[in-house]
């Protein structure tokens, strides 16, 4: 039984030869593209469940493949560099992408990161709300849906989670780490970046004023909390 | 040409006497102001000499021709003398005055000439190439507009003299060296050579030696000058030219190390992920040549990156992102990173709470930070204790790692931070690239500090840079 389809999208032919062996040993199963180009292409044939894009590539780039992936999908995309700077990082989550990893990498890692990137709770976590209605927002945990301002907003599954998670521990400070955590998987809890750009992307589709947030707030050296109706 | 002037002023006086002689009745005093005017028309237009051979003349030819007893050379009237008197005062004022006048014209004509010629050499120097051309160019220049014999330029940052030829030998070598010390032009008693020293501002530039026609000083000053302000211009432009030249061969060599470094990391990518692929399921037996491959394979990624690294600080080209950071920050993530290095390690940590944020981009400092406890782990003995410390020195942080190792010789603590330097005792069983303390450096240094060690041999060493304070406070 598959674990999922895995487009691996490198120039490099020896990356996309270990990528396709390990990946397949661990029930996988996977499409390989040389090129963004190649990339999109294969993507609207074969819709792949994550997509492993290397960040520089002749031609179109990662970061470019990512936003054009991510206009039309909320599939789960981790950026693979050799670069490891925090300006990269936050670019490519800019971009869209759920996760960055840093060439080389250990395969265990990769592969624990692609665990949690096709992780995704499809009810509420435990003892959540289903639903949370404020003025100018509502949001419905069951559907999966969004509307601020009265008008429906699409959020991607991490942005989707970590809303859903604010919202449940509505009214307390969540640290970084639980947060991070929580949303990406128990590797996580080091790229405090993470969460400065996923704040930032839903602070922009739901609040009124993103420069001034009503409902996610931050608490300076400790994390962000959600302020809810009371 | 002298000549014919004096028998023109003769002629002149003459013919005023012999018309009045002849044209009875005329007054004395019309005879005589009229041979004043003459002598005054001479002395201004011929000059001193002619006048006085004039008033001579007129004298002796009114005394003979209209003054009682006529036809002889005596005075009765102790009045005449007067008439006499008035003749030659008024040749020699008139011929000094016109002849001043003459000489202020000259000079003027002379200073209009220089100025012409200075304008002209000015335009000549204007499109240059390097200090060296310049000059040539400017020595044959200056014998052309000025129409000296020879010149010679002595420039002083190269040590070189240019001559326009072998006339310019009078100005020897050495007077060309030893004016270019002096402070101000001389010349030669005779006016045949000049040698003066060519500076700026205060900065001595050379000297220039001139032989022949010589200009005014002035207009030697204003050549030299000029020559000053030539010459620098040419020596800026080169240096720009230069900088420019290394600038680029800076960006050629950080993009090639930089594509060198994507070449490496490409295929330590692949093997990297496919040993760890292969860890994760493997055999007990094959662990351990597995784990081999695997920490070499980093091993070879940790040298591309420091060879990056110090390729990008040589070229200048750490671009710093600064902001405020807490040291223990600091502390705490270069910690992270080392995980695995320090285990075993007793860590004494010196933070006193409440320390200002320094000022400084956090990642390349982590990395300096990182190098620095890399070093004291490399050379201190496996379970030693690291002290990592951090502390205010005035307006600056002061972050500090001590070891317990063997310290350093005295002579060796300014040279560790050198690329590639070993100390003697380590120098041939250490392993790594030897540009960890140097990466550090560079790092601290582009944040306009710091970094130095303090070490008592025997006891162990302590590495310490500094940092500024945030201005705003806590971070």
């Amino acid at each position: 039984m598959s674990l999922g389809k895995v487009l691996v999208v490198d120039d490099d032919p020896q990356i996309r030869r270990v990528m396709k062996a390990t990946l397949v040993g661990h029930n996988y199963e996977v499409i390989a593209a040389r090129t963004g180009e190649e990339a999109l292409e294969k993507f609207s044939v074969e819709i792949p469940s994550l997509v492993l894009l290397d960040m520089n590539m002749p031609g179109m780039g990662g970061l470019e493949t990512c936003r054009a992936l991510r206009s039309g999908s909320d599939i789960p995309v981790i950026i693979i560099s050799v670069r490891n700077t925090e300006k990269d990082k936050v670019a490519a989550l800019d971009a869209g992408a759920d996760d960055y990893v840093t060439k080389p990498f250990g395969m265990e890692e990769l592969l624990a990161r692609i665990r949690a990137a096709l992780r995704r709770s499809p009810s509420g976590p435990e003892g959540g709300p289903h639903t949370f209605t404020a003025p100018g927002l509502e949001i419905d945990f069951e559907a999966r849906r969004v509307r601020a301002q009265g008008k429906d907003v699409r959020l991607t599954p991490k942005e989707f989670e970590l809303l859903r998670y604010l919202v449940a521990h509505a009214g307390k400070p969540v640290p970084h780490r639980e947060l991070l955590q929580s949303v990406w998987g128990p590797d996580y809890g080091d790229e405090p970046e993470y969460l400065r750009v996923f704040v930032n992307q839903v602070r922009k589709k739901i609040e009124a004023d993103p420069a001034k947030p009503k409902y996610i707030l931050t608490e300076p050296w400790i994390g962000y909390r959600f302020a809810g109706p009371g | 040409m002298k000549a014919i002037r004096f028998a023109a002023s003769f002629l002149i006086v003459a013919a005023i006497l012999a018309l009045y002689h002849l044209w009875i009745g005329v007054n004395n005093t019309t005879v005589a102001l009229t041979l004043l005017l003459a002598i005054l028309g001479i002395s201004a237009g011929w000059g001193l000499a002619e006048a006085i051979a004039a008033s001579v003349a007129a004298t002796l030819g009114f005394n003979i021709f209209f003054l009682p007893p006529y036809g002889q050379l005596t005075i009765a009237d102790p009045q005449n003398w007067v008439a006499l008197g008035a003749f030659l005062v008024t040749a020699v004022t008139a011929s000094q005055l016109s002849a001043h006048a003459r000489r202020r014209a000259g000079d003027a004509e002379a200073r209009r000439l220089e100025i012409e010629r200075l304008y002209v050499l000015v335009q000549a120097m204007i499109l240059s190439g390097n200090p060296r051309k310049t000059i040539r160019e400017f020595i044959n220049r200056v014998v052309q507009v000025f129409g000296c014999g020879a010149a010679a330029f002595y420039y002083g940052p190269a040590d070189e003299i240019f001559r326009t030829g072998p006339e310019s030998n009078p100005v020897t070598d050495h007077d060309l060296r030893t004016a270019a010390e002096f402070d101000d032009l001389s010349l030669d008693a005779a006016r045949t050579t000049a040698v003066a020293p060519v500076r700026l501002g205060m900065r001595p530039l050379g000297s220039v030696g001139l032989v022949g026609r010589l200009p005014s000083e002035q207009t030697i000053r204003a050549i030299v000058n000029l020559a000053a302000i030539t010459i620098e211009k040419a020596r800026a432009l080169e240096d720009a030219s230069h900088a420019e030249a290394a600038r680029q061969s800076e960006v050629l060599k950080s993009a090639l190390l930089d594509s060198l470094a994507h070449d490496i990391k490409t295929p330590l990518t692949s093997i990297k992920a496919a040993v760890t692929a292969l860890l994760g399921a493997s055999a007990p037996a094959d662990r351990e040549l597995l784990t081999i491959i695997d920490e070499e394979a980093d091993r070879l990624n940790n040298l591309a990156a420091e060879v990056v690294a110090m390729a990008r600080i040589e070229a200048g080209k750490l671009h710093l992102e600064k902001r405020p950071v807490l040291a223990a920050d600091l502390i705490s993530s270069a910690m992270l990173e080392l995980d695995a290095a320090l285990k075993g390690r007793p860590i004494a940590l010196r933070v006193p709470e409440g320390l200002p944020a320094a000022e400084a981009d956090p990642e390349f400092i982590a990395q300096a930070l990182k190098q620095v406890i890399e070093n004291a782990l490399k050379y201190s003995p496996e379970g030693s204790p690291i002290t990592l410390s951090a502390g205010v020195e005035g307006e600056r942080i002061v972050i500090g790692v001590g070891d317990r190792g063997p310290g350093i010789e005295e002579n060796e603590r300014a040279r560790v931070f050198d690329k590639f330097f070993r100390g003697r005792r380590h120098r041939f069983e250490t392993k790594g690239t030897g540009m960890g303390l140097a990466i550090a450096k560079g790092i601290v240094e582009a944040h306009g500090e710091r970094i130095w060690v303090e070490s008592e041999p025997g006891q162990g060493s302590v590495f310490y840079f500094s940092l500024p304070a945030s201005k705003g406070g806590g971070a």
